[in-house]
């Protein structure tokens, strides 16, 4: 067992895992390894003396190295590992600040948190975390107004703007979760597409999915099991004719059923 | 002089003092029947007249504000007075013991009484709450609780409150007080909500069960609170059907408009989210008109799908949406007017080009123009096809719906609310056990007694209702 470290030489700890972080190139194995240690660190410091769990000196330190953590998750791409950072931040940027400064970071991180509720199509969360953010900062702070104009780009079906967005990202970290998002709005698209269109010629079909090569284009296709015809130049999409006037025996017989059990009851 | 002003005077020719005497002397039979009934509700274990004590709880309160009880002559009251005086004054051990001595049921009332005094008070009587647990104390201790969130509202620290609120509710549901535990899981949600805490407020509400016999009062904010969580989560059919019991099971008079407004405001805005268009008598009930006036011009954007008027009549009422608490929700029903605006392009056009529909709609771009387009026809919206080469949308023949299975839903839609109405008003029904007749001397008496009863609810206002209106006016 090692021994627990200081306040001083865990603030120094952080310094230097900050540093790390901000290097052009950063070595993720030492920087996985400092942050666990920091975590440790942070707990056990807070387990022998109850006293410094509610230090602001300690939680600034605890807040900046959460917020250290949910950066690296993204950076490495751990997606579970980033909800958790972020579960606990919520803690320090929604509850009472508990006298601590408004974090720089704070909506960078909650911005990556909306977004990465809309690449995971978690609609109902993103917009209960939005009713927790001022309106003012929906409105104007850039970070957060990123997603929410996605969201709202998404569900009018303006694919086009969303697929612009990807070159408006406010910092380079947006573009992992925007690129998950990407390949769920292709899929979106596909199966508008399927049943608006007839037909569409391949060139065209190329730009409304917003592949960059025709390959890209016929794998996709075959997995979603299209027509395309190399002579027409033109993929063609399997019609989908549902009939509704089948009789739907059995639905109309519980319906029945339940209502004679019904007027038994009053009777 | 107005006629009814006259009438008065010509009536009784009284001095003022005498008036201050007779009205002092209803005052004091009044708190005397009420101390009656709750004796007798303590001593028979029957919860039903506490409650008709409690109903004249508010218009008294009223009248008690400028005068004091001190010349009271009834014994019991006189008895019951000290001990509230005492119970106001410290909150000690020694006053709990005496509390004890009294019937608690009284001292409580009492207490509520003289609410006014403030938050200590009310710290006061929830340790009196707390240390009688009888099933009679239920609906008083209901209100303690009410006014105990409320004194924390005011005080605008009402976090401070959840902690004792949550151990009580604990309490209330083990000991089966029903109306308190429906009290205190409504002031829960209240509590998360005013916070904007709906995931904590929707995970409570799950893992908690509404009594079933709570009064309406409450049951009807508890539906208004879930259907705001629901709102915020998207599931707006559920939000819908808990809205609309909310508005049916809220009185309808002059004391619960403030309640019926509020409720209403996010209705509209939930069935315009559901893609519904509230209906025009809805704007035109008295009570509604005046503060509902923005919604009614917001829906008729929605309602033609003009995407620059629906923009210019939240810019306008910005202020008042956002102290409606309904402007986030209101920012995601821009994609329902454009749904809107392109149903009913269909609907003229039986073939129309994408740049029409751009210009017509005030979109960006035409290849928007065609991903939202499609996207319609997917969600089911239109019923229509795109022709891309020619850069036009056909609509398709219109369906008759009386070929569908459509009707035949709506009807079982219909028929389940009936039935369910019916169940719950059989459920709702009071069979009072038979040991009651014996205190009916005779038929007329008990007779008598009923017309008594329709009188008094006739004429007393509703007590719950008012208190209702109060919060309501803060705009959650």
């Amino acid at each position: 067992m090692s021994r627990a470290l200081s306040a001083k030489e865990l603030t120094a700890l952080y310094e230097s895992t900050r540093a790390a972080m901000d290097s052009p190139s950063p070595n993720l194995d030492t920087l996985r390894s400092q942050l666990s240690k920091l975590k440790v660190g942070l707990v056990q410091i807070a387990m022998q003396n109850s006293e410094v769990a509610t230090d602001t000196s300690y939680l600034l330190l605890k807040r900046s190295a959460l917020e250290l953590g949910a950066e690296f998750s993204v950076k490495v791409g751990d997606i579970p590992a980033f909800e958790r950072y972020m579960a606990q931040l919520e803690s320090y940027y929604f509850g009472d600040n508990l006298g601590l400064e408004e974090s720089k970071v704070m909506y960078p991180l909650i911005g990556l948190n909306l977004l990465r509720m809309l690449s995971e199509n978690l609609i109902a969360d993103f917009h209960t975390t939005l009713e927790r953010i001022d309106l003012n900062q929906i409105l104007n702070n850039e970070f957060v107004a990123h997603p929410v104009k996605l969201e709202q780009a998404l569900m009018e079906g303006s694919y086009k703007k969303v697929w612009q967005a990807r070159a408006e990202v406010p910092t380079p970290e947006y573009l992992f979760f925007v690129d998950i998002l990407m390949s769920t709005i292709r899929n979106e698209v596909a199966s508008c597409t399927e049943k608006s269109y007839a037909s569409l010629p391949l060139d065209d079909a190329k730009t409304v999915l917003f592949f960059s090569n025709m390959d890209e284009l016929l794998t996709f296709a075959q997995e979603r099991g299209w027509d395309v015809s190399p002579a027409e130049k033109k993929v063609t999409f399997p019609s989908h004719v549902e009939n509704m006037r089948v009789f739907q025996g059995e639905s109309i017989m519980h319906q029945t059923l339940s209502y004679a059990r019904e007027l038994e009851r009053i009777v | 002089m107005t006629n009814n002003e006259e009438a008065a005077s010509m009536e009784v020719e009284l001095t003022e003092e005498q008036k201050v005497a007779e009205a002092q002397r209803i005052l004091r039979e009044d708190l005397v029947r009420n101390v009656k009934f709750l004796e007798r509700g303590a001593s028979e274990s029957e919860v039903h007249y506490i409650h008709r004590a409690m109903r004249t709880t508010f218009a008294l309160r009223k009248r008690l504000e400028h005068r004091s009880w001190a010349s009271s002559d009834s014994p019991a009251v006189a008895k019951a007075l000290e001990i509230a005086a005492a119970a106001l004054g410290t909150s000690g051990g020694k006053t709990e013991g005496e509390v004890k001595a009294c019937v608690p049921e009284v001292a409580l009332y009492f207490g509520l009484l003289e609410y006014a005094k403030g938050s200590e008070l009310s710290h006061a009587l929830i340790g009196v709450v707390n240390s009688v647990q009888r099933r009679t104390v239920d609906p008083i201790a209901g209100r303690v609780f009410f006014y105990f969130s409320r004194f924390y509202e005011v005080g605008n620290s009402l976090a401070n409150a959840r902690p004792t609120l949550l151990s009580a509710l604990q309490t209330a549901t083990l000991t089966g007080m029903k109306e308190s535990q429906a009290t205190l899981l409504t002031l829960l949600l209240r509590n998360y909500i005013y916070y904007r805490l709906y995931e904590q407020a929707e995970r409570l509400a799950a893992k908690t069960a509404f009594p079933t016999d709570a009064p309406n009062s409450v049951l009807a904010r508890y539906l208004y609170y879930m259907g705001r969580i629901e709102a915020v989560q998207l599931n707006y059919t559920v939000a819908h059907t808990h809205l609309l019991e909310a508005t049916r099971k809220a009185a309808s008079n002059a004391a619960t408009a403030g309640f019926q407004q509020t409720v209403h405001k996010l209705y509209v805005i939930v069935e315009l989210l559901m893609g519904n268009i509230p209906e025009r008598s809805l704007f035109r009930q008295a009570i509604l008109k005046k503060p509902l006036q923005p919604y009614l011009e917001l829906t008729q954007a929605v309602r033609i799908g003009d995407l620059a008027q629906f923009q210019s009549v939240v810019g306008q009422y910005r202020d008042k949406f956002l102290q409606d608490q309904v402007l986030v929700l209101i920012q995601r029903l821009r994609h329902n007017v454009i749904k809107a605006g392109i149903r009913s392009i269909s609907a003229a056009y039986s073939r129309i080009s994408l740049r029409d529909i751009c210009y017509k709609l005030h979109l960006d771009s035409e290849e928007d123009a065609e991903y939202i387009v499609a996207k319609a026809i997917r969600d089911g919206v239109i019923d229509a096809t795109i022709d891309h080469e020619r850069g036009f949308v056909k609509s398709s023949e219109i369906q008759d719906v009386y070929s569908t299975s459509d009707p035949q839903q709506a009807f079982d839609k219909r028929i389940a609310f009936c039935l369910n109405l019916h169940n719950e008003s059989v459920v709702a029904m009071r069979y009072p056990g038979r040991d009651h007749r014996k205190d009916i001397a005779d038929v007329n008496d008990a007779v008598r007694r009923e017309r008594e009863l329709a009188q008094e609810l006739a004429s007393e206002e509703f007590d719950d209702g008012m208190d209702d209106d109060d919060m309501m006016d803060d705009g959650l």
